[in-house]
């Protein structure tokens, strides 16, 4: 029960850190958390502005990597595409603003909806012809899928082809371009929902069956259960919660282009799961908060070793290619996991030997 | 065997209507025919990353993500090795450029084999009691292939230059030239696929191949080791994908983009044909050599320019839709 208590409480304290960081930065940095008033418009520019944007993005890949985790880390199913999901919902969110030409508040709501409904029927329907089959077939599948409406958005004339499409308006109170810091809540609300969302289906009796598909679905199946239903299940909402994050980052950057469908959106969750910790509540959130900032810092930066100079920027994404390698042969619970085990290393033999202070433990054999 | 008589039938028929449809529509055999010899080309160009990707699923389960990535460096090597300047310059040492080309695809061919072999020695061999793990390992050294090309090549696509003997020829009929290149990398791949059937079909290591497909844990009971086995076929499958880039570079170069599409193609191929089943995967890639074909010569002055590069992946999405085992695949 106290460590329950321990844990939520680490969890809440993290929470009150995040809902006061615009402020704690704008005291820091001396800027403002809404940006510089210009006549009636707001420009956004300083410190705690920027970082906020910093922070939504994390939210976004954050939520992104949560619900990949969902499907690969508790139910053990892979997709390679996931990108589908993430893009479909913004190009849905995206033509409902700018091509059905109703009031932006109703646009909105609307193309949130469709959004959500649309890449939810389209996980099911994906899911439901090919995870019959063998696990590796719904892999195949999800990433033929999402290559053909890549490419298929990426010429297609309607949504300007490769260029993709501005968003020319949003209801105001949500412009992060005028209202950032209402927009960093509402990206963080929605990150605390998916995050406590995922937790509470995982722990309930569904989330049970879920990690007994992952580790042996002919048993899981013997116990009686339809386990394809169980997946279908899974993906549907990981399809959803990916469509989520996908049109937080669309009214971040007012714009919808083929790039959202792109190969990248399956690749960055998939590192952020793998890296951060595969089946585990923090993992996805760690590997997205971590790799981000490192993005964010090495993007404009050099480092000089005598007359030899790297640009980190585009040597960073085969390091991390040889980062998730190494994890994937070496470390495959990632950090939260690999973390977990080393302070059960450290407890158990301490436990054994009754007090630490005892007796010197003695030392641990090399694996 | 009344399944695979239907299938027979079925390619049969999805074959001729395909050719039907592309004769109607260019009018002249000779438009036709270049169809035809474009569809067979990229047909035995997809038959060369697909056969490897086909037999390493059938012997050792491994969805192989990264066979696309060999391509892809089979054709920046080829390149490399044929033209002046890049990581190494030849063009001092053998100044014949139909030599270098030879020594250019032998090179290719080592370098393939020899990365094949120590992605499977050194990473995959880890992984056998983690199989989706395998899957995601293979996707990441995909990755990592693409950006060490990057950052070796830069991204700016080659297109080749050189110029040397069977490239250039041209041979004519019904009126129409027609590239003698197409036809020597067609004959390529006939060849291989002649051999690799002799291969499993004809000696003792292909013997225990198939039998490793059918079950590999009973070939082990018996005594043989099919681990080596294991590395042997991968490292085979590599150096295959690496020999079809290689070929592939003088008409197509070398592009970041060769590797994405040459695996979604070769992986519809596979799932055409039949996971695992040899001869699957050959009229697999004939046939989706040849819709590809048909699709371009149909796209040219409509507005579905997409067409081409969406059918290898609509053929798959139906495949899989109407008959997921394949072909030749059997039902599981």
């Amino acid at each position: 029960m106290s460590k329950a208590l321990r844990q939520n409480g680490l969890l809440l304290l993290l929470l009150a850190f995040l809902i006061g960081f615009p402020f704690l930065v704008g005291w820091l940095t001396d800027s403002s958390p809404v940006g510089i008033p210009r006549g009636d418009r707001m420009v956004m520019r300083g410190e705690s502005v920027r970082w906020q944007a910093v922070l939504i993005e994390v939210y976004i890949l954050a939520i992104l990597a949560m619900s990949y985790n969902l499907l690969f880390g508790f139910t053990g199913v892979v997709s390679f595409g996931h990108a589908l999901f993430f893009g479909m919902g913004s190009y849905i969110l995206g033509l409902s603003l700018e091509y059905t030409g109703l009031d932006t508040g109703l646009a909105l709501t609307l193309g949130v909806l469709a959004g959500i409904v649309i890449c939810g029927l389209l996980g099911l329907l994906i899911g439901f012809v090919t995870l019959r089959l063998r696990g590796v077939y719904f892999a195949i599948f999800t990433l033929a899928v999402a290559e053909m409406f890549f490419i298929f958005f990426g010429r297609f004339q309607l949504t300007r082809a490769e260029d993709g499409f501005a968003i020319s308006e949003l209801p105001l109170w949500l412009d992060p371009a005028q209202n950032r810091l209402t927009f960093y809540y509402v990206a963080l609300a929605l990150f605390v929902a998916t995050f406590l969302f995922i937790r509470r289906v995982v722990k309930s009796p569904t989330g049970a069956v879920f990690e007994a598909i992952r580790e042996n679905e002919d048993r899981a199946q013997a116990l009686g259960y339809n386990t394809l239903r169980f997946k279908l299940l899974s993906i549907m909402m990981a399809a959803m919660i990916a469509a989520v994050a996908g049109m937080l980052q669309v009214l971040l950057n007012k714009k919808v282009g083929p790039e959202l469908l792109g190969v990248s959106y399956t690749v960055d969750p998939l590192l952020m799961t793998v890296i951060g910790g595969v089946g585990t509540f923090a993992g996805p959130v760690i590997g997205a908060t971590g790799l981000h900032l490192l993005d964010v810092f090495f993007r404009n930066s050099a480092i000089s070793i005598g007359s030899f100079t790297i640009d980190i920027a585009t040597v960073w994404p085969l390091l991390l290619g040889g980062i998730f390698i190494v994890v994937v042969l070496i470390f495959p619970q990632g950090v939260v996991g690999t973390w977990r085990r080393w302070r059960q290393k450290a407890r158990s033999p301490a436990q054994r030997a009754g007090p630490p202070t005892a007796r010197p433990r003695p030392k641990e054999a090399p694996e | 065997m009344a399944s695979k008589r239907t299938s027979v039938l079925a390619i049969a028929a999805i074959l001729i209507a395909l050719l039907a449809f592309s004769f109607i529509r260019s009018g002249s055999l000779g438009n036709f025919g270049i169809t035809v010899l474009s569809g067979l080309f990229q047909g035995m160009l997809l038959f060369l990353v697909a056969s490897g990707l086909s037999i390493v699923f059938g012997l050792m389960d491994v969805l192989n993500l990264a066979q696309g990535s060999f391509f892809m460096l089979g054709a920046y090597v080829a390149y490399d090795v044929q033209h002046p300047g890049g990581v190494v310059d030849l063009t001092a040492a053998v100044p014949d450029p139909n030599l270098r080309f030879v020594l250019a695809v032998i090179v290719t061919v080592l370098v393939g084999a020899a990365l094949g072999a120590v992605l499977e020695r050194g990473l995959l061999r880890r992984l056998y009691i983690r199989p989706v793990f395998q899957l995601v390992l293979t996707f990441g050294v995909s990755l990592v292939m693409l950006e060490l090309v990057k950052a070796i090549w830069t991204t700016t696509p080659f297109s080749w230059t050189e110029t040397f003997g069977v490239r250039e020829n041209f041979f004519t009929l019904f009126d129409q030239r027609f590239s003698t290149y197409r036809l020597f990398v067609v004959g390529i791949g006939l060849l291989l696929i002649v051999g690799i059937a002799l291969l499993l079909n004809r000696t003792r290591i292909g013997i225990i191949i198939r039998a490793g497909v059918e079950d590999s844990e009973m070939v082990q009971a018996l005594g043989i080791n099919v681990r080596v086995v294991f590395t042997l076929v991968f490292t085979l499958g590599c150096a295959i994908a690496a020999l079809g880039g290689a070929v592939a570079a003088p008409f197509l170069g070398a592009s970041t983009t060769l590797a994405s599409t040459f695996l979604l193609q070769a992986i519809a191929v596979v799932v055409l044909g039949g996971l695992g089943s040899y001869e699957g995967t050959a009229v697999g890639s004939l046939m989706v050599g040849l819709s590809i074909a048909v699709a371009q010569d149909a796209a040219i002055g409509t507005s579905l320019s997409m067409l081409p590069s969406i059918t290898p992946m609509l053929l798959l999405v139906l495949v899989l839709l109407i008959r997921p085992s394949g072909l030749f695949g059997e039902a599981r």
